[in-house]
């Protein structure tokens, strides 16, 4: 039903919605090729502009990881367990190492322990400006993006100094401690990335009133009972008020011994989320200064040498072993019957909660148009869902 | 091959990428497009179409559902393309060769014309490929010939 | 080492007056019980009375030698600051259990989903079981003991005729 209108009447929404014709049900398909994240689909059921309902389509990363942990032995899963998330390699290799350590009962020495913090501290600010970087280019500010990546690769020499490897660090952190210690001169290499890192969180903020909090004040709004049982952990937990963070509840390695803040807010929305990753790499660096100025002498590995894989077996036991990456809480539950392979592995990662649950209550109601922002601030990796 | 080469060679004088970006491969070829490595001051961008697109990249180990959309995706390029792939897991399956999910060989199911060992290759070394391609259809600028002349030798 | 077990202490006595059934406190803030699967409905109800509101992770273990599955349920409390895990075990042959989806819901529901495709466990109660990760699968259940992936690779996909792949077959 068309209103007749004057030429002179301001055309308006409602005038709209009288011209669109009534039946504007339709399927559409967030396809599996997205700029900045792995391939993950999302099915969604659109009338006009919003969004009725969501379902995602994983799967296209499936490896079995869990099962391929079985055919090898702990130091071969430590090369494996980096690629579980390419984006936090070095906080995936920490789970899998702390696990088979609780299970063997080894002591880690104190400086492998601080070493681990600075590794994964570190791998923490670079999946934040990575998730800057594809959220900038989602919300339409290509030059965030391009600054993000450039200033995160400062983070990825330090790697490549002390790891060897850019993105993978072979299982640089391995049960028992670390590879291999920090070369000389690595402490003020790592200080000065610190500085570039600072820079760009200035950068960051000079840029959050123009773009970021336009796109993204209101959006995607979830509430604190919600996020509770959609099984939300990290920082989309911490944007709806609920004050937890795995470092301090259920510290492992020297968190405990160590002094930061954890960002929290109340709003639960896009913008909130985008407030608490900026927050957080400011309390990495808080951190990482701690580690560098306390780091003790010793040994980084128990046993010192590595013994043949031949050789050694896996108590047997069972363990559950919590971390806090930068997405989320990751945990592994190791079971082991005496053998040299472990019997299983279950990987739980934050993004198979926050990618299925959360993703789709959130999308229901959502407009067309906000859907990049409230996708990409849940900061999701679907290899993690997948694994 | 040659008619491929010269058509090719006509419009290669930057190439359009495809963005299908896995995984494993996403976190070496982001950076490229970033401002340390920034592929775009040798023409090089990345498309939303695949109508658009010269260039598909493989970046890493593919799974029985996404090969099928690859394979999707390499129909609708328009001729010439070339595709290349990226990582040990489009070789023989790398890291995950006894994974029941993954395919082990990229060539069985798309013709890929530019292998990149590594774990991830480094950006350098998908430059070079680049470079392999412009080689391969001639279309390289007269002082690039002394380049040819060396990667032939 | 009495007072920092002390929580996790009260929180077996709790389980164990109402229930009948031992636990074992591991380590601080790790919590272990195991109880038949008529009771873990009730079981779970209660704790989750008790504080344990978040649902870590739920996992199966396969024996096939005893001819059972093992799940092990992971359950995470903000207020406590304690992980408690439930661990039942469920015939290989028939592996029905009640789904905890009525309890923890949407989280429940996407990890008894995983478990059904990967394993092949039955969640009575819960509506939506269909394949998450895989399309057009038609073999056993994957994560099972019984299938081998070695061999199956070696099948379906590596060449013995072949020089380069033989070192597949050692």
């Amino acid at each position: 039903m068309t209103k007749q209108m004057n030429e002179k009447e301001l055309i308006t929404i409602e005038h709209i919605e009288q011209i669109i014709p009534e039946d504007t049900d339709y399927n559409f398909y967030f396809g599996p090729a997205h700029s900045g994240s792995g391939n993950f689909g999302v099915k969604l059921r659109i009338d006009g502009e919003k969004v009725t309902s969501a379902r995602a389509d994983p799967g296209y990363l499936h490896r079995g990881f869990e099962k391929l942990m079985e055919y090898r032995v702990p130091m071969q899963n430590a090369v494996l367990s980096d690629r579980v998330c390419v984006l936090e390699a070095l906080n995936w290799n920490l789970v899998h190492a702390e696990a088979v350590d609780e299970l063997t009962g080894i002591e880690v020495p104190q400086r492998a322990r601080y070493i681990r913090v600075l590794m994964a501290e570190l791998s923490r600010l670079q999946s934040h400006l990575i998730w800057y970087g594809v959220m900038s280019l989602a919300l339409g500010f290509d030059t965030g993006f391009k600054m993000a990546f450039g200033y995160r690769d400062y983070i990825l020499d330090i790697f490549e100094l002390i790891t060897g490897g850019r993105v993978y660090p072979a299982g640089y952190i391995c049960p028992g401690g670390v590879r291999r210690d920090l070369p000389d001169g690595s402490e003020d290499k790592i200080k000065r990335v610190l500085d570039q890192t600072e820079e760009m969180m200035q950068k960051m903020k000079d840029f959050d009133n123009i773009v970021f909090s336009k796109r993204t004040r209101g959006v995607g709004i979830l509430r604190t009972e919600d996020a509770i049982r959609l099984g939300a952990t990290g920082p989309v937990l911490r944007a709806c008020g609920v004050k937890t963070d795995v470092r301090k509840d259920d510290p492992y390695e020297i968190y405990n011994e160590l002094e930061f803040d954890i960002p929290v807010r109340e709003e639960g929305d896009a913008y909130a989320r985008c407030l608490i990753r900026g927050r957080e790499m400011e309390e990495s660096i808080k951190i990482i200064k701690q580690v560098l100025n306390r780091i003790p002498q010793g040994n980084i590995r128990e046993p010192a040498k590595i013994t043949p894989p031949s050789r050694v077996k896996i108590p047997e036991g069972e363990v559950y072993v919590r971390n806090e990456l930068a997405r989320g809480e990751g945990c592994v539950y190791m079971r082991s019957v005496g053998g040299r392979e472990p019997y299983r592995v279950k990987i739980r990662g934050p993004d198979f909660l926050h990618m299925i649950p959360v993703l789709e209550h959130l999308l229901k109601g959502a407009e067309i148009a906000d859907i990049p922002a409230i996708y990409w601030s849940l900061n999701i990796c679907p290899a993690d869902m997948d694994r | 091959m040659v008619e491929q080469a010269t058509k090719m060679k006509r419009l290669i004088n930057a190439i359009w990428i495809f963005n299908w970006f896995n995984s494993c491969g996403f976190c070496e070829l982001v950076p490229l497009v970033g401002s340390r490595w920034d592929m775009e001051r040798f023409g090089m961008i990345i498309t939303g179409t695949p109508r658009h697109a010269d260039v598909l990249f493989i970046a890493g180990y593919q799974t029985l559902k996404s090969i099928k959309r690859a394979q999707v995706i390499y129909e609708q390029m328009p001729d010439p393309k070339a595709v290349i792939a990226l990582g040990a897991c489009t070789m023989s399956g790398g890291m995950y060769w006894d994974s029941y999910n993954t395919i082990k060989r990229l060539a069985d199911y798309i013709p890929v014309n530019i292998y990149i060992p590594g774990c991830p290759p480094r950006p350098e070394a998908v430059f070079e490929a680049c470079m392999k391609i412009f080689h391969h259809v001639g279309a390289v600028p007269p002082h690039g010939r002394k380049f040819a002349k060396a990667h032939r030798g | 080492m009495a007072e920092i077990l002390h929580k996790e202490g009260k929180v077996i006595e709790d389980i164990s007056a109402k229930f009948k059934i031992a636990g074992k406190a591991q380590r601080e803030r790790r919590v272990w019980v195991t109880i038949d699967k008529d009771n873990l409905i009730a079981l779970c109800n209660f704790v989750k009375e008790l504080g344990f509101e978040h649902l870590s992770a739920i996992s199966v273990t396969d024996w096939p030698e005893e001819g059972t599955f093992e799940l092990t349920y992971h359950l995470w409390s903000y207020s406590k600051k304690i992980l408690l895990t439930i661990k039942t075990k469920l015939d290989r042959t028939d592996p029905i259990v009640d789904s905890v989806i009525s309890i923890w819901r949407e989280n429940a529901q996407i990890h008894e989903r995983e478990l059904h495709e990967l394993f092949g466990v039955e969640f009575e109660g819960n509506e939506d079981l269909t394949p998450l990760f895989l399309e057009d699968w038609d073999g056993p259940p994957p994560f099972r003991k019984d299938f081998d992936w070695k061999e199956y690779v070696r099948q379906q996909c590596y060449d013995q005729a072949n020089e380069r792949e033989r070192a597949y077959y050692d």
